[in-house]
């Protein structure tokens, strides 16, 4: 009986444990949605809602907070802005020379599509040089039978 | 034709590798620089309580220039080399300008260890959580930032700060 309890207990314990990969149950998915838009003041690459660093969890803390306030995610993504300038944000805003890092994947395959339209274009019209005419291949044929 | 093309792609990539060389990967500008310096408040810790209180507020000090540095036990050999720096700077100008540690994210027991290794006289404030290196962009300890008497930022220094730098930037915000 005694075993049993205990099987039981250890069971209940394994179950409460939060399965890694989710965010402990103290912050909201929301906090760790906005924290993942932010980058990590002291990490490489990685953001806020990824990394375990003392600031990251510092500004989830704070996010969670500002949530609590009722204050919109704009206005928390500003709040960060404001203290670490545009670099904290995942996604540079869409303006000014911006744009040109928004527009460059778009640009590059442009020039890509268009290199090798070019290409295509050139390998055909050799192509169409080298090809023999009908009446080349009616003469060479004959060329072959008399042989 | 083509050619002329191919020498305008090599001139604006060798400008774009100059432009990039030239550029110091140390130096972090703030966005605070010639903005009001935020204003915070923290408890002290209490080898300082009795001189300075038990609370700190910036703004309860504005009138003389303040060197605000964010430090943390943990954080070697960097914060070890600027502390004596810090210490004597603070003994030069203390009639003229205030100097104020940020003891962040770090524990207590840690921090106090390292004031007495240094015998730092200068007020020090407890911030557990980094709540003020946040409101200060903070990429990581150590940081320097001089405000002036004003209260308004007016330079930060990021990583450990040696005498020189720490002379010539306290002159810059000298009345």
């Amino acid at each position: 009986m005694r075993r049993l309890v205990l099987l039981l207990l250890f069971a209940a314990l394994a179950l409460a444990q939060t399965p890694t990969g989710e965010p402990p149950p103290d912050l909201s998915p929301e906090v760790f949605r906005i924290a993942s838009e932010l980058r990590c003041p002291v990490c490489q690459g990685e953001s806020a809602a990824e990394s375990n660093a003392g600031v990251s969890q510092e500004m989830r803390r704070q996010i969670a907070e500002m949530l609590k306030e009722g204050k919109s995610e704009e206005a928390i993504k500003q709040y960060f802005v404001e203290r670490y300038g545009e670099w904290i944000l995942y996604a540079p805003p869409r303006r000014g020379i911006n744009w040109l890092l928004w527009l460059a994947p778009l640009i590059g395959l442009l020039v890509i599509g268009y290199g090798l339209w070019r290409y295509l274009k050139v390998a055909q019209a050799r192509e169409a040089e080298l090809a023999l005419s009908e009446e080349e291949l009616k003469a060479l044929e004959r060329r072959l039978e008399e042989e | 034709m083509r050619k002329w093309i191919y020498f305008a792609i090599v001139l604006v990539l060798g400008g774009l590798f100059w432009w990039g060389m030239q550029r110091d990967p140390g130096e972090l500008k703030s966005v605070l620089v010639g903005k009001p310096a935020p204003d915070f408040e923290l408890p002290l810790l209490p080898p300082y309580r009795a001189e300075w209180g038990e609370r700190f507020r910036l703004s309860e000090h504005r009138g003389k220039p303040v060197v605000l540095n964010f430090w943390a036990s943990w954080c070697y050999p960097a914060c070890y080399e600027e502390a004596p720096v810090l210490e004597l700077g603070w003994r030069k100008y203390q009639d003229r300008v205030l100097f104020f540690g940020v003891n962040t994210q770090d524990k207590e027991a840690a921090a106090l260890d390292f004031v007495r290794r240094f015998n730092l006289t200068f007020p020090q404030g407890y911030d557990p959580h980094g709540k003020v290196g946040i409101d200060y962009g903070m990429y990581g300890v150590p940081e320097t930032f001089f405000i002036d008497a004003e209260g308004v930022v007016r330079h930060r220094h990021a990583g450990a700060i040696d005498a020189r730098e720490l002379e010539k930037r306290i002159q810059e915000v000298l009345p």
